[in-house]
């Protein structure tokens, strides 16, 4: 990728790109729509576009562990931060991992404790009628966005697209736990079937 | 909340959400979180956990883990959020950074990358699947599927960044869906 030549890496050991990396996630975490998905392209051009903690290949190997790990895979983001300080040793990969988390969560769930302690007056409003109805489709074409730009920087041959487009319509007709998919897909990938 | 239960204290919420991380390895958070808050512990009858997952998924933020805010924040406001939050993801979120330190330090060795070249092929699939997920709901209403379609050639081809995105098609979706009377 020329994108290296580009872009320099950001050390944590300069605290003013500390706080404008936390600042960066704190002011996504409330444009989260429909779970957290949304924010996958977003994250993609902060980590590699901006910051350069990572290649585009590593992001699409992150995004593949933090769906194959147990829990949310909105952690996504503990491994980004992790991503932008690991190479200035372990501990430091883990406290940027957990700060990146804390940011991304924090004003989201600062609102929803409001929304719990409100709930029946937001539940009622028209407002969260047409926040529902209208919001859903705009998530809709996001989500699409998104699973097409994971597509591309996962895929580069056709062996590869076939694989994904199988998981894809198999994800949507059976209720098969997608560690199977990932399973069999990695041992795909053991085996020199696919490859990147 | 439901009938003959006690409120849960900070602990018992810590405890109760971390049950529910630790069941749902392997899948299906949703319906363990169910199963555990209100049948096994009845801190909540079953329409109170789904007023409360109806917030969960209206509000930004990851659905399961605005779930636990919810519960937590409902029974002991803002540090029973922090409690159940914290019950939610210390487990999970310890074992991901182990295997994200497995993976920076790792991943150079090429019997791992060739798995994970295998491996993110399907974690693709799925990431192309969520939209085909929830787009049934829509496929009937020709003026959502239009904000859908603009919005996925905003990003994908003009290159629009998600925060101006939703600043813009957010408020002309809502306007053009806000409650009408009678006529809607």
């Amino acid at each position: 990728m020329s994108a290296t030549a580009v872009c320099h890496a950001v050390q944590l050991g300069d605290w003013r790109q500390l706080l404008a990396v936390i600042w960066d996630f704190l002011s996504l975490s409330l444009f989260s729509l429909g779970g957290g998905n949304t924010l996958l392209t977003e994250y993609h051009r902060m980590a590699v576009d901006q910051y350069c903690w990572l290649s585009s290949r590593q992001f699409a190997d992150i995004y593949a562990i933090a769906e194959a790990a147990p829990g949310p895979s909105s952690m996504i983001v503990g491994l980004l931060g992790m991503g932008a300080a690991v190479k200035e040793g372990p501990l430091w990969g883990l406290f940027s991992g957990l700060m990146a988390e804390i940011a991304i969560l924090l004003p989201s769930t600062l609102l929803m404790v409001a929304a719990a302690l409100s709930w029946n007056r937001t539940l009622n409003s028209p407002g969260r009628v047409a926040f529902e109805r209208g919001l859903g489709p705009v998530t809709l074409g996001i989500l699409f966005a998104v699973g097409l730009k994971i597509l591309r920087i996962s895929d580069h041959d056709t062996p590869a697209y076939a694989v994904s487009l199988v998981v894809c319509v198999l994800m949507l007709r059976t209720k098969i736990s997608p560690l199977w998919f990932m399973a069999v897909a990695g041992l795909m990938g053991a085996l020199g079937l696919v490859n990147r | 909340m439901a009938d003959g239960a006690a409120q849960p204290t900070h602990w018992q919420l810590f405890i109760g959400m971390q049950q529910v991380a630790l069941s749902s390895f392997g899948g299906g958070l949703s319906a363990w979180s169910e199963r555990i808050v209100v049948e096994q512990r009845q801190w909540m009858t079953k329409e109170e956990f789904i007023t409360g997952l109806t917030v969960a998924r209206l509000f930004p933020g990851p659905n399961q883990i605005n779930m636990a805010v919810y519960i937590g924040s409902r029974f002991r406001g803002l540090t029973g959020a922090i409690a159940a939050l914290f019950g939610m993801l210390l487990l999970p979120f310890s074992l991901l950074m182990l295997l994200g330190l497995g993976y920076f330090y790792l991943h150079e060795i090429l019997a791992v990358d060739r798995v994970l070249a295998g491996v993110i092929t399907a974690s693709a699939g799925m990431a192309l699947s969520m939209g085909f997920k929830i787009a049934g709901a829509y496929s009937r209403d020709p003026v959502a599927m239009l904000l859908a379609g603009a919005s996925f050639l905003a990003m994908t081809v003009f290159h629009v960044r998600l925060v101006p995105l939703v600043l813009v098609a957010g408020p002309l979706a809502m306007a053009w869906y806000w409650p009408r009377g009678e006529q809607r």
